[in-house]
């Protein structure tokens, strides 16, 4: 496990945590990233295409930049394929990029996590395994069907195989479906933890504790929601400690602002809870917890040349990459503007 | 044996060695810096060669320093007429060591700096010569100190021989 994981009672930054020094190494790749960052979409495209009246003239907005179509084309099926070509096309670059193997591992073991989760899904549920899996992650889906049919899960590197197992193990206490998902995330954040204490990088490290808080604020906000009886799926490693969520499962909607007051997470809980209250919604969490993690990226901008430059890039153009499908998918099926809006703003 | 002759070209060696090597390391990092920007906007190449060959200029006042040093002893007009010493040596020495190492950490900076530099100019081209070059002309100044002490004590600190003088004169 990581050395210096202490939960925080008190924080030692304000708004973000540090970002980590200068590695020359990238000086290359940092500028090459630089000159990309240009590219990346700008809220003002964003606010046109949310604001389109229809689904063509917000897929129009794109004409300029790097997503344009073929003329003619607006079916949501080819720009769905040009987002997947971008996307594809960076996880390349960034692998091209990163001098250190062990972080290309690191975020293509996202894939493995998601191949993993579904496949465990459909296996312990008699289903049968599909096709629609990742081919991205570090180990091909086939492989992956391969050993748990055998249940020879040795075959697993050692993150794939401990979030097996526990899987395994939480599915049949009560047949829910859902430990399978708490098992798995647990074991996705202590290996991303564990790893980035290994390559020794305070901006990984920071980047997924910040993500661990995240998924708890939004999984706290769920289950009050929901007003669900478990109170399953926090996860550790974090900078805010577990029992202030705890707690925060047991106050009413108004003391949230008050309780995550002394967290950088103040302005996402205390707007996130009003957006919630006042229209059932979780738009605005989703769109606050976005808005955080982009701002931390963003913050990579004070290094000149590092791998956070590059995790950076890769983070905020698979951000932006879903942002547009989100928009143009609500476009087609003619939702509200102001919804739109609220999520993306 | 001339201990103060090696001493002296201790010195002459290490201002140009230390400071040459700086500038190899400033150059790469800014040269690095330029062709990631360059790949993606070749058009740029005119604003980038600035900011990578500044950081070569401490090579040159470290050259400079060993060429006066060699001067002043003579190598070019004949040789030594008698011992330099170890006095002497060790005087030439020190006098070298201010660009030396004042040109190894101004240009492996300058170049860190000028790569800032490129980033910046990369995203705002009308920043290249405000944020980038004045910037690493300021760090250029404290290379250029050091030179400026390097020549004030080969030129006015040692007394030189007279087999130098004589020489050159001759």
């Amino acid at each position: 496990m990581p050395k210096a994981r202490p939960e925080q009672s008190v924080f030692e930054f304000l708004t973000y945590p540090q970002v980590g020094g200068d590695d020359w190494a990238y000086m290359s790749q940092s500028a090459q990233v630089r000159t990309l960052e240009m590219q990346l979409l700008s809220r003002t495209v964003l606010m046109d295409m949310a604001n389109a009246p229809d689904f063509s003239a917000a897929v129009a907005s794109l004409a300029a930049g790097e997503y344009a179509l073929p003329q003619g084309s607006a079916r949501f099926e080819d720009v769905q394929t040009v987002l997947l070509e971008k996307r594809a096309n960076v996880r390349e670059l960034f692998a091209d990029w990163m001098l250190d193997a062990a972080v290309v591992a690191l975020f293509k073991s996202r894939h493995d996590f998601a191949n993993l989760r579904l496949a465990l899904r459909r296996t312990l549920t008699d289903r049968p395994f599909g096709a629609d899996y990742s081919e991205e992650g570090n180990m091909p889906p086939e492989l992956i069907e391969h050993v748990l049919e055998e249940e020879n899960y040795d075959l697993f590197p050692p993150y794939m195989r401990r979030a097996t197992e526990q899987a395994v193990l939480g599915y049949y206490q009560n047949k829910d479906i859902r430990q399978i998902d708490y098992a798995i995330d647990q074991v996705e954040a202590d290996h991303k933890l564990a790893e980035a204490a290994r390559i020794e990088s305070v901006f990984l490290l920071n980047l997924f504790r910040i993500q661990v808080d995240l998924t708890n604020i939004r999984t706290m906000l769920r289950l009050r929601f929901a007003d669900a009886q478990h109170r399953q799926g926090l996860l550790a490693g974090g900078f805010v400690e577990l029992e202030r969520f705890r707690q925060g499962l047991e106050l009413g909607s108004e003391a949230l602002g008050q309780l995550f007051f002394a967290t950088p997470y103040h302005r996402i809980v205390d707007a996130g809870v009003a957006y919630l209250t006042s229209s059932q919604s979780f738009l605005k969490v989703e769109q606050l917890c976005d808005e955080y993690l982009i701002g931390f990226l963003r913050s990579t901008g004070q290094v000149t040349a590092g791998p956070q430059v590059i995790v950076a890039y890769l983070l905020m153009k698979e951000h932006e990459i879903r942002t547009v499908r989100l928009i143009l998918t609500a476009k087609k099926n003619l939702l509200d503007t102001k919804l739109i809006l609220d999520r993306v703003a | 044996m001339d201990y103060g002759m090696a001493l002296a070209l201790l010195g002459a060696g290490l201002a140009a060695f230390l400071a040459g090597i700086g500038s190899a390391f400033g150059i790469s990092i800014a040269g690095r810096a330029a062709t990631g920007v360059l790949s993606e906007k070749p058009e740029r190449y005119g604003q980038m060669f600035v900011m990578v060959v500044l950081p070569g200029t401490q090579g040159f006042y470290g050259f400079l320093g060993a060429f006066i040093v060699m001067l002043q002893m003579n190598f070019f007009g004949g040789g030594l007429a008698q011992e330099v010493g170890i006095k002497l040596g060790l005087q030439i020495l020190a006098s070298c060591l201010p660009v030396g190492i004042a040109g190894l950490f101004s240009a492996i900076q300058q170049g860190k700096v000028c790569a800032g530099g490129i980033l910046m100019a990369a995203k705002r081209p009308e920043m290249a010569f405000k944020a980038g070059v004045v910037y690493a002309v300021m760090v250029e100044i404290y290379a250029i100190l050091g030179l400026l002490v390097t020549l004030f004590i080969l030129w006015f600190g040692i007394k030189w021989p007279e087999f130098a003088t004589a020489a050159a004169g001759a």
